[in-house]
């Protein structure tokens, strides 16, 4: 008995320290944060914490409020539903473009093409540059003015002419035209975004599930290859199915990171409003607006999300032989 | 001989150590501020902070960061982690700081100060009737013009009256000549067209009290200015592209002769200067004469240093704060062009450039002057009104939507 209880209490106290860590670290600040989202102060102006109970989330989750003064209704311009659709389109995308397309380069490079490393390094390059970086290097592809690449390239093939103006009556949000300012109109700006974060990221994807793929093992592929399988039936019921678990991670990452996006969006476009996430939102609330409690409020719902996605993504990756088994 | 050679080592060793012993004996300031290498005023700095630590007997150390970094950093940072001389910017910025008891009043400092830096120039970094933070150099917003451009259209002045400068913009879009420059991507600039347009609609009591919390957007006047400002950018009078683009490009297309006007800060007058003597500068024309006259103007001296409160030694650090305000004012006048000075000159300024000189004119013409709306107004207003300017800009609300938005969020 005394010696079972000695054996815990060391398992204890070796775990003491990343305990502590990691509570310090990740537990404390969230449950600061959702009892900040409770209250609204100013830590510039050093204004008392006022309790306001659910009413910072009232403010985010209404499109509308009413003036305490006239009695009108108005459109909230601290409205995070916006964001948050934002945020779940990046989502969709980095999902259903950004991972299919890591996934295929992967299949390709695992079947050990000619220069196999020199394209691993190659498409994860990006990865390991600095977003501010590759945000200003994207600001300038998208530069309206005559150094801007794409547009050059698009007056160069004369798509200029017949895309700009279908781009413009598209734009519903504006009364100005389109001329190559991908990231001025609300409904350019968000795939523009877009754009960056796939190429920064499928390399990174690429690379986890490259890693997968050779893992798998090679007398698996063997007697497929003897049953005569083609390289997509392969592909299809041995090799994905074996990197399952690489997918998920790569599925929590890219949703999670769509929710958490932040450093891309803000070297992009300095004025985040036209595509705007709850994280440019959140900063915008603390640093700009000082509204401390209404920015913890957003951090709180981001933490809830991506838990809650998380969840859900495992739970939909899960692998119901394995239960039954 | 080796005897001498040790002699003159030992003394050498023994001099470096007085030396040193005394460069740690001078009491250490630590200062933040804007004046990065790309700033107008860096040379300003550098010029006046190794004067200051000889005449005063302290040690400067400095650091200098981008302007929007440095506003999240400085609202961010506790007052215990504060430096002991910090930029910032006078009304409502320096306001949240002084109500929180996070600098120190400079009162006591002031006096000694009193002839050279008028009262009134302290006047927007004053609350509660006690100064916080010393002016460096005022600014307005003004309107500057590529002559050569206007010439190609028949002009050969600014032009002074609304009608005149409508046709001339007409003129400069069928010589197919862009006639403003604006970057969308810093709202602060779209201010720098909408806020003398209001401006000179409204009168600059009005707008004052806007900006103040006592009057109201809820006029019909705010939305007809904010229609006519639409209507320029619908017709085509501003560059397209200025909705993504940042200041220093449209500043640089300016001076390099893209557009026919660059309205903003009078702190660009050096660098446009410097670029030629083919650039003028004026007021926008006014809109409603019964309102408003032609010598109202935006700005008022808003650069500014505050000394910290929990500071090591925050007596001196105000004296520092004044006796370096006054020099980097100085300088910025003299040298840099990047502003009017808001301490009294007591020196030669024969040497500041073409366009400051005119702005000084203009200023000392000037009938009213309303500050900065985003430095006037505290953050949560300031930003709320940002984000309704870009709108504006964007062409997503009209004048109705603007009035509408800010009367309700605001009021």
């Amino acid at each position: 008995m005394k010696r079972t209880f000695s054996y815990k209490l060391n398992i204890f106290l070796f775990l003491l320290p990343a305990l502590i860590l990691f509570i310090g670290i990740l537990i404390a600040p969230i449950i600061m944060s959702a009892y900040y989202s409770f209250h609204e102060f100013n830590l510039v102006a050093n204004t008392d914490m006022e309790y306001v109970g659910l009413e910072n989330y009232r403010i985010l989750f209404s499109s509308m409020l009413t003036n305490p003064n006239t009695g009108k209704l108005y459109a909230n311009s601290m409205y995070l539903g916006d964001a948050l659709a934002h945020s779940l389109i990046l989502a969709a995308l980095s999902t259903f473009i950004q991972l299919p397309l890591a996934l295929i380069i992967a299949l390709k490079l695992s079947k050990g093409i000619r220069g196999e490393r020199t394209y691993l390094s190659i498409f994860f390059m990006p990865v390991l540059i600095s977003t501010v970086i590759i945000g200003r290097l994207w600001m300038n592809i998208y530069d309206p003015g005559q150094a801007g690449l794409l547009n050059a390239g698009l007056r160069a093939l004369g798509i200029d002419q017949w895309l700009f103006p279908a781009i413009s009556k598209g734009i519903t949000s504006s009364k100005l035209p389109f001329t190559g300012q991908w990231t001025g109109f609300r409904e350019t700006a968000l795939i523009a975004a877009f754009i960056p974060i796939l190429w920064q990221y499928v390399g990174y994807h690429m690379l986890l599930m490259y890693a997968g793929i050779k893992g798998v093992p090679a007398d698996l592929l063997e007697a497929a290859q003897l049953d005569g399988c083609t390289e997509g039936q392969v592909n299809r019921y041995i090799i994905i199915p074996y990197i399952k678990p690489i997918l998920k991670v790569c599925v929590i990452f890219a949703v999670t990171g769509s929710l958490k996006s932040f450093d891309l969006i803000y070297a992009l476009m300095k004025d985040t409003s036209r595509a705007e996430l709850p994280s440019t939102l959140m900063y915008k609330l603390l640093f700009l607006h000082q509204r401390y409690g209404l920015g913890s409020t957003v951090a709180v719902v981001l933490i809830i999300l991506c838990f809650l996605f998380a969840m859900l993504i495992s739970l939909a990756f899960r692998d119901k032989g394995a239960k039954v088994a | 001989m080796k005897k001498l050679v040790a002699l003159v080592l030992a003394a050498c060793l023994l001099l470096g150590i007085t030396s040193a012993l005394a460069e740690a004996e001078k009491p250490t300031l630590t200062l933040w501020c804007i004046a990065t290498e790309s700033d107008a005023n860096r040379p300003a700095y550098e010029k006046a902070i190794p004067e200051i630590e000889e005449a005063l007997g302290v040690k400067i150390e400095w650091e200098a960061f981008e302007n929007d970094s440095y506003k999240t950093k400085i609202k961010s940072t506790s007052a215990e982690e504060l430096p002991d001389i910090f930029f910032t910017w006078a009304g409502a910025f320096c306001g949240d700081f002084a109500t929180a008891g996070k600098v120190y009043c400079l009162d006591e400092a002031y006096a000694e100060y009193a002839d050279a830096l008028p009262d009134v120039m302290t006047k927007n970094a004053t609350y509660d009737g006690k100064r916080y933070a010393v002016p460096l150099t005022m600014n307005i917003v003004a309107m500057f013009a590529n002559m050569d451009i206007l010439a190609e259209v028949g002009y050969d002045k600014v032009p002074q009256t609304y009608e005149e400068l409508i046709d001339c913009c007409d003129k400069l879009v069928a010589a197919g000549k862009i006639p403003f420059g604006c970057s969308g991507n810093a709202t602060w600039c779209v201010t720098e067209y909408l806020e003398p347009i209001i401006l000179k609609t409204i009168g600059y009591e009005a707008l004052g009290d806007i900006f103040a919390g006592k009057g109201t957007w809820n006029d019909p006047a705010i939305a007809t200015a904010v229609d006519n400002f639409q209507d320029m950018i619908i017709k085509g009078y501003f560059d397209p592209d200025g909705l993504t683009l940042d200041n220093d490009t449209v500043k640089a297309n300016f001076i390099a002769g893209k557009y026919a006007f660059y309205q903003n800060g009078t702190w660009n007058c050096g660098e446009v200067a410097a670029a030629g003597d083919n650039f003028q500068v004026a007021l926008f024309p006014v809109m409603d004469a019964e309102k408003a006259t032609y010598g109202q103007v935006i700005g008022g001296p808003a650069d500014s240093l505050a000394v910290s409160a929990a500071g090591k030694d925050p007596a001196l650090a105000a004296k520092v704060a004044f006796a370096l305000g006054k020099k980097i004012c100085q300088y910025s006048f003299i040298d840099a062009g990047s502003g009017l000075p808001a301490w009294t000159p007591d020196y030669d300024t024969s040497a500041v450039n073409y366009l400051t000189t005119a702005v000084s004119d203009m200023v000392a013409a000037a009938d009213g002057m309303v500050l900065f709306g985003d430095t006037a107004m505290s953050a949560d207003p300031a930003n709320i009104y940002l984000s309704y300017v870009a709108k504006v800009y964007g062409c997503e609300i009209d004048g109705a939507g603007f009035v509408e938005a800010l009367t309700n969020e605001l009021q």
